[in-house]
C-alpha cells in the first residue's frame, strides 16, 4: 500500500485538521502520522496516510483542493518513496541555544556549520523579534551529533562561528533539561 | 521535543544564578594500605589515591562542558586517618597529612578530607596521636581538611574529646597567625557525623562505604532565591506554604541536576554513585547566599525575630523537594549558614543582627552548625569547647548532625575582620558573651550520657 506526504499551509484558525482529516478519511486514506505547527498567524501541517489501492494520488489531490480551497488553505501531496531514505549513524542528542540580535543569516550561518559536521536537526524553533529581549532572539535546535564527529572540535567551530555571527551560543546534552523540568 | 521555557529557564539558572555542582567528591578507602611500618602505609595511600583519583578531573571537566553545568570543586575524601593509620605517632601523622597534601596537588584537587577521627566514646591511641598533629598538619598543608567527631545520639558527648579540641582549635590558630587562623577553617568538631558528606572540612570516607564512591554536593541559593523573587512579583500574595512548595520544586531541580552529573562522573571513573547532598551552599559573592534567601521571604537580615522560623522552612522544603529528586541522598543536606563564606551573613554578623546565641538557635533546624565562625583570638581553650558542647547537645538530642567550625583569629578582637581568601571568604569577628566563663564546667571531662529515646519533648 502506497503512502502520501499532504502538507497544508495557511491562516491558522479552528476547523483545519478536521478538515483535512475528514477529506483523507472520506477518500479511504488512514492517517498514520501528522505534526503541526502555528509560527505567527500561519498554520502549517503535515500529514502521512496510506492510500487506498483504487486511488491514485492526483485524485487525491484534486478532492484535498476542492474541500480546503474555500478555507484559503494550500496543500501539496507527494507520494512517500522507500527508497533513498538517509540512514541515520548512532549519535547522540544535544541541544544549541543561541541567543542575540537578529540579522540577516544567523540561522544559515549555523545551519551551514551542522550540515558540514553531519550533525542532524531534530525539532528547530527559532524567534527574531527585533530588540534587545534575548528570549525574543532565540534559536533552540535539538540536534543528533553522530558519535563518529570530534565533540570538541565541533564545539569549538561552533562557538566561533556563534562568534561571528554576534551570538551567544551554548551546546547541552539534552539529558539535562529533562533532568531539571521532567518527573 | 523540549519546550522553549524549558530550554530558556535552564539557561537562565545556569548563568545568571550560580546553578552549579558545589562538589563532586570521590571516596577513596585507605583501609587496605594499613601497615605497621608507617612509611608504607603511606606509599601505598599515595599510589591508591594516584591510580582511584587520577582522572577525576579530567572526567569532571569534561561532564561539566558536556551537560554546560560547571562543577565548582573536585576533592577527595579518604578513610578516617586516625583508623587507616592507628600506628602512627603524632610526628608520624603530621608525615601522613603531607602526603596526602602532596597527593591532592598531584591529582590537581582542592582539599582532601579525612585527616579525622572518630571519639564519640573515647580514644584510641591513634586517635589521640591525629588530634596532636592536627595543628601542625593543618599549619604545614595546603589542602588537607580534618573532622573530628566527638558526639552521637547513641554515644552521648565525649567532653574529654570536647576540650581536647577547644585547645586543639586554639593551637591550630596559633600555627597559622600569620594568615588569621586559616588552619581553623580546615578544621571541623561534630556530633553525628554522616559517612558520605562530599562537603568540605567535614568529608571522609566512612568506614561502611564502598572502596571508591563518587559523592556530589548540590548547590542552589541563588536559584531559590530568584524563584522566589520571580514568583512574588507574579503573585505578591502568595503565603509560606506556597513559597515552601516554589522552594521544593526548585531544590528537585537542583538536585536532579546534582545526581545527573555524579552518576555521569561515577560512570567516567568506572566507581559506584553513593549520595548527593542537599545542602544550599552559599559562596562569597552576590546572588549566591542564604542570607539573600531571608530577605526575599521578607525579613531585613538572617538573624533578625523570625530567621529561626524561615530557616526550618526553607531547610525542610529543600530536603523535600531533594528527596523526591534522588533516592540517594545523604551528607548534610540542609542549609549551610557559614559566617564567612556568605557575603550577606558576614554582613549580618557585622553589624550586629546576627548574634553567636542566633546562630547557634538557627543550627537547630538546619544542618551543620556554627560555621566559619571568626572569634577573638583571646578566646580561651575552655570557652571554645564550651561553644562546642552546646553546638554537640543540640545536635544529640536532636538527633541530628551538628558540627563547629570556629576560628579563634589571633592577635585579632571582636569587631576587627578576619580574611581568609577564596571560598572561605572574610568575616567580622562576633563577640562572645560570658567568654572565659565556662572553665569550670568544660573541665570536669567524662561523658554526657546518650539521651533517652523516648518522652520527645
Amino acid at each position: 500500500m502506497s503512502k502520501v506526504i499532504v502538507s497544508v499551509v495557511g491562516h491558522d484558525r479552528p476547523g483545519i485538521i478536521a478538515a483535512v482529516s475528514r477529506a483523507l478519511f472520506l477518500n479511504g486514506c488512514n492517517i498514520e502520522d501528522i505534526s503541526q505547527s502555528i509560527l505567527q498567524t500561519e498554520f502549517a501541517g503535515v500529514f502521512i496516510a496510506s492510500l487506498p489501492k483504487s486511488l491514485k494520488i492526483f485524485e487525491l489531490n484534486s478532492r484535498l483542493l476542492e474541500a480546503l480551497d474555500s478555507m484559503g488553505l494550500s496543500v501539496s501531496l507527494r507520494e512517500m518513496e522507500t527508497s533513498g531514505i538517509w540512514g541515520a549513524p548512532p549519535s547522540e542528542p544535544f541541544v544549541i541555544t543561541t541567543m542575540g540580535p537578529d540579522r540577516p543569516g544567523l540561522v544559515a550561518g549555523i545551519t551551514e556549520l551542522l550540515a558540514r559536521f553531519g550533525v542532524n536537526i531534530s525539532n528547530l524553533k527559532a524567534v527574531f523579534r527585533g530588540g534587545d529581549n534575548p528570549h525574543e532572539n532565540t534559536m533552540i535546535y535539538e540536534v543528533d551529533i553522530p558519535v563518529a564527529v570530534d565533540q570538541n572540535c565541533f564545539r569549538e567551530a561552533l562557538y566561533k562561528r556563534g562568534g561571528e555571527l554576534g551570538l551567544d551560543v551554548s551546546l547541552q546534552h539534552r539529558e539535562i533539561f529533562e533532568a531539571i523540568h521532567r518527573v | 521535543m523540549l519546550t522553549h521555557h524549558e530550554v530558556l529557564s535552564t539557561l537562565e539558572m545556569l548563568r545568571n544564578e550560580h546553578l552549579d555542582v558545589r562538589t563532586v567528591t570521590l571516596g577513596i578507602s585507605l583501609l587496605d594500605c594499613a601497615s605497621d611500618e608507617p612509611a608504607r602505609f603511606i606509599d601505598r595511600a599515595i599510589s591508591k589515591i594516584g591510580a582511584v583519583g587520577h582522572n577525576l578531573v579530567k572526567v569532571c571537566d569534561e561532564v561539566a562542558i558536556r551537560y554546560g553545568i560547571p562543577i565548582v570543586n573536585k576533592r577527595i575524601a579518604v578513610s578516617p586517618i586516625a583508623v587507616a593509620a592507628c600506628s602512627c605517632g603524632p610526628a608520624r601523622m603530621v608525615e601522613v597529612a603531607r602526603a596526602l597534601d602532596r597527593a591532592a596537588n598531584e591529582v590537581g584537587i582542592d582539599f582532601i578530607g579525612g585527616f579525622s577521627a572518630l571519639v564519640e566514646k573515647g580514644f584510641t591511641k591513634g586517635d589521640l596521636a591525629l588530634i596532636e598533629a592536627i595543628p601542625e598538619a593543618l599549619a604545614a598543608t595546603e589542602h588537607v581538611c580534618s573532622s573530628i567527631n566527638v558526639a552521637s545520639t547513641r554515644a552521648g558527648i565525649n567532653m574529654d574529646a570536647v576540650y581536647l579540641m577547644g585547645k586543639t582549635i586554639s593551637r591550630a590558630a596559633e600555627l597559622t597567625r600569620d594568615r588569621d587562623g586559616i588552619g581553623c577553617a580546615k578544621l571541623c568538631v561534630f556530633a553525628n557525623i554522616p559517612q558520605d558528606i562530599p562537603f568540605m572540612a567535614g568529608a571522609f570516607l566512612g568506614v561502611g562505604e564502598p572502596d571508591s564512591v563518587i559523592n556530589v554536593g548540590v548547590s542552589g541559593p541563588g536559584v531559590v532565591k530568584k524563584a522566589l523573587e520571580r514568583a512574588r512579583e507574579v503573585n505578591p500574595g502568595l503565603d509560606l506554604g506556597q513559597i515552601s512548595e516554589i522552594i521544593k520544586h526548585t531544590a528537585f531541580k537542583v538536585t536532579k541536576v546534582g545526581e545527573l552529573i555524579g552518576r555521569r562522573v561515577a560512570d567516567g571513573l568506572g566507581v559506584p554513585f553513593g549520595v548527593a547532598d542537599l545542602s544550599l551552599a552559599p559562596t562569597p559573592n552576590v546572588g549566591d547566599s542564604v542570607g539573600e534567601i531571608f530577605q526575599s521571604l521578607g525579613l531585613a537580615s538572617i538573624g533578625v525575630p523570625g530567621s529561626t522560623a524561615a530557616l526550618a522552612l526553607l531547610n525542610d522544603a529543600v530536603k523535600k523537594g531533594g528527596a523526591f529528586a534522588s533516592s540517594y541522598v545523604g551528607g548534610l543536606s540542609g542549609a549551610f549558614i557559614p559566617v564567612s563564606e556568605d557575603l550577606n551573613i558576614a554582613e549580618a554578623a557585622r553589624c550586629g543582627l546576627l548574634s553567636l546565641e542566633k546562630l547557634e538557635a538557627l543550627t537547630s533546624v538546619c544542618s551543620v552548625g556554627l560555621d566559619m565562625v571568626a572569634l577573638a583570638g583571646d578566646t580561651s581553650a575552655e570557652t571554645l569547647a564550651a561553644i562546642i558542647a552546646d553546638e554537640m547537645a543540640i545536635g544529640v538530642i536532636n538527633k541530628k548532625t551538628t558540627a563547629a567550625r570556629l576560628i579563634p583569629v589571633p592577635g585579632k578582637k571582636a569587631g576587627d575582620k578576619a580574611r581568609f581568601g577564596g571560598l572561605l571568604g572574610e568575616a567580622t569577628i562576633i563577640p562572645v558573651r560570658g567568654t572565659g566563663s565556662s572553665a569550670g564546667f568544660i573541665s570536669l571531662g567524662g561523658r554526657i550520657p546518650a539521651p533517652i529515646h523516648s518522652l520527645n519533648n
